[in-house]
């Protein structure tokens, strides 16, 4: 009898030691989201995927007003983007364009009730020690799911700040898929900010930043509606208006969440795109449906880069695309599972 | 070529496309030839351990030591005629039956060796240009973008060295 005592005793202890082991790794995701967004840094880091090895460096400061994001190719055509505000401008090939943006939305962090259960539900998250990355200390922790539909991540926080120094996406068995490592990098003070303009200055001004100079093209569409919702924007950046589409999908891995349904313009598209975004926390799996026109030379096909899939596919006469960090079959089989079940 | 042979493999050729290529590889014997490598390379990924090299020149050898069946006398020329031509339908649609096997073998196979040997297959591993787009319009809205801010961009943006 006390024996028996003892081993409830016992197996409890274990299990509340489990259990604070899993909060104190799900603590350090809420420092990682809010360090990102609220850490000034500047370095340099690799991307590594499939065969490929690409160097780039990324900016990020932030303003009392929002944060400031910049991020270039060191490695072939120079190529930028910056991302102010929700706003994202591409800079390939001396043409800037606005690729679109995203409404203030719930940050990470806030989302962390809902998320935080369909991760512990999904994966087994543990704590890996501690490593030394770019010259700082940084804790390992690793995210391991419980099913083959999605990938093995291991981040690298930096013990002082949260910062993630390198990330790895790992396959089914355990080979890299991709990972992004930092291979300098200053955090906090001393952080180039002269290319930011002042929180105050009107943000058409933008297109005066060195380097940055967002030209007419942007300019045109709209740019002047960074922080309002001029009309214009609707039609070019706006990151869309929500919607019910009708359109759902059945085989989607167990824990991922419907976080958006919206009705969007899309870069190169004459029609807006309707588009779905799923999410168990890590990952995300976006449907985008939109009318299959028949002139287009888009086939039916699987694409990889990296941890990214992307699963075209005509279904009843629309073109549907899933894409997601997610293996590729978790991509088509989501595809295959999309249907339009009616207002 | 190479790059249009591997395409057809992974399925991402438009029918007239494939069609015209199928042809080229039928009467071009270079070409056949690729096309015959670059299967090979998929099966000795998919298993090592059981390689058909020459495949089809062993098949023909066989085919070739196989004992012609000799109808018997006596039968009428035009029974004989009959039995002839339906053995003949009966090996063209084994023919058929083998090629559609094959077509389906190929279909399936593809992402896989795409994602096993990376080099042979530049045109299935990278994201057309038109992705981008699709890339990037999820990209706003992943979790990991919050997690990693914007260092994930540079995926949207990767240029790709066998690009026209």
């Amino acid at each position: 009898m006390r024996l028996g005592v003892l081993l409830c005793g016992l197996l409890l202890a274990v299990a509340n030691v489990h259990a604070g082991e899993r909060q104190t790794s799900l603590d350090w995701l809420k420092i990682v989201a809010f360090a990102a967004h609220q850490t000034d840094y500047g370095g340099v880091f690799v991307y590594q995927y499939d065969n490929r090895v690409e160097t780039s460096r990324i900016t990020h400061v932030v303003e009392p007003d929002s944060e400031y994001e910049r991020l270039e190719s060191l490695d072939g055509p120079k190529r930028e983007v910056i991302r102010h505000h929700g706003q994202v401008w591409c800079h390939i090939n001396h043409k800037m364009v606005q690729v679109g943006s995203r409404q203030a939305r719930n940050r990470f962090p806030d989302l962390l009730p809902e998320q935080m259960s369909a991760l512990s539900e999904n994966y087994q998250v543990k704590e890996a020690g501690v490593e030394r990355v770019a010259g700082y200390n940084t804790q390992v922790i690793l995210f391991q799911p419980k099913d083959n539909l999605r990938y093995t991540r291991k981040i690298w926080a930096h013990t002082d700040t949260g910062l993630l120094l390198k990330t790895a996406v790992l396959g089914d068995k355990n080979q890299v898929v991709e990972q992004y490592a930092f291979t300098q990098v200053q955090i906090g003070a001393g952080v180039d900010r002269s290319w930011v303009k002042p929180a105050t200055a009107d943000v058409n001004s933008a297109s005066g930043k060195p380097g940055s100079g967002l030209p007419g093209a942007g300019r045109g569409q709209g740019t002047s509606g960074l922080h309002g919702s001029m009309p214009g924007m609707l039609e070019t950046g706006k990151g869309g208006t929500p919607i019910n589409s009708g359109w759902v999908a059945d085989a989607l891995p167990a824990g991922f969440k419907k976080t958006m349904e919206v009705e969007r313009p899309m870069h190169g598209k004459h029609a807006p795109v309707t588009q779905l975004v799923f999410s168990d926390g890590l990952s995300a799996i976006s449907i985008f449906i939109e009318p299959f026109d028949a002139d287009e030379d888009d086939a039916d096909g699987l694409t990889t880069r990296g941890a990214v899939n992307l699963y075209h596919k005509v279904v009843d006469k629309h073109l549907i695309t899933v894409v997601g960090e997610v293996p590729p079959r978790t991509v088509m089989q989501t595809l295959d599972s999309v249907r339009y079940n009616g207002k | 070529m190479k790059q249009e042979i591997s395409a057809l493999m992974d399925g991402e050729l438009f029918e007239d496309e494939a069609e015209n290529l199928l042809d080229r590889v039928k009467r071009d014997s270079d070409t056949h030839k690729d096309w015959e490598a670059y299967h090979l390379i998929g099966d000795v990924l998919r298993q090592p351990e059981c390689i058909h090299r020459g495949l089809s020149a062993k098949v023909r050898e066989r085919m070739q030591d196989e004992p012609t069946v000799l109808a018997p006398r006596g039968r009428a020329v035009k029974q004989k005629m009959r039995t002839f031509a339906l053995s003949a339908a009966a090996s063209l649609v084994a023919v058929g039956v083998v090629a559609w096997m094959s077509l389906q073998v190929g279909h399936e196979a593809a992402p896989q060796m795409a994602m096993q040997q990376n080099n042979l297959h530049p045109a299935s591993v990278q994201i057309k240009s038109r992705s981008n787009d699709y890339l990037m319009a999820h990209q706003e809205f992943s979790p990991s973008t919050d997690m990693n801010g914007g260092a994930y961009y540079i995926r949207t943006v990767s240029y790709n060295p066998d690009e026209k």
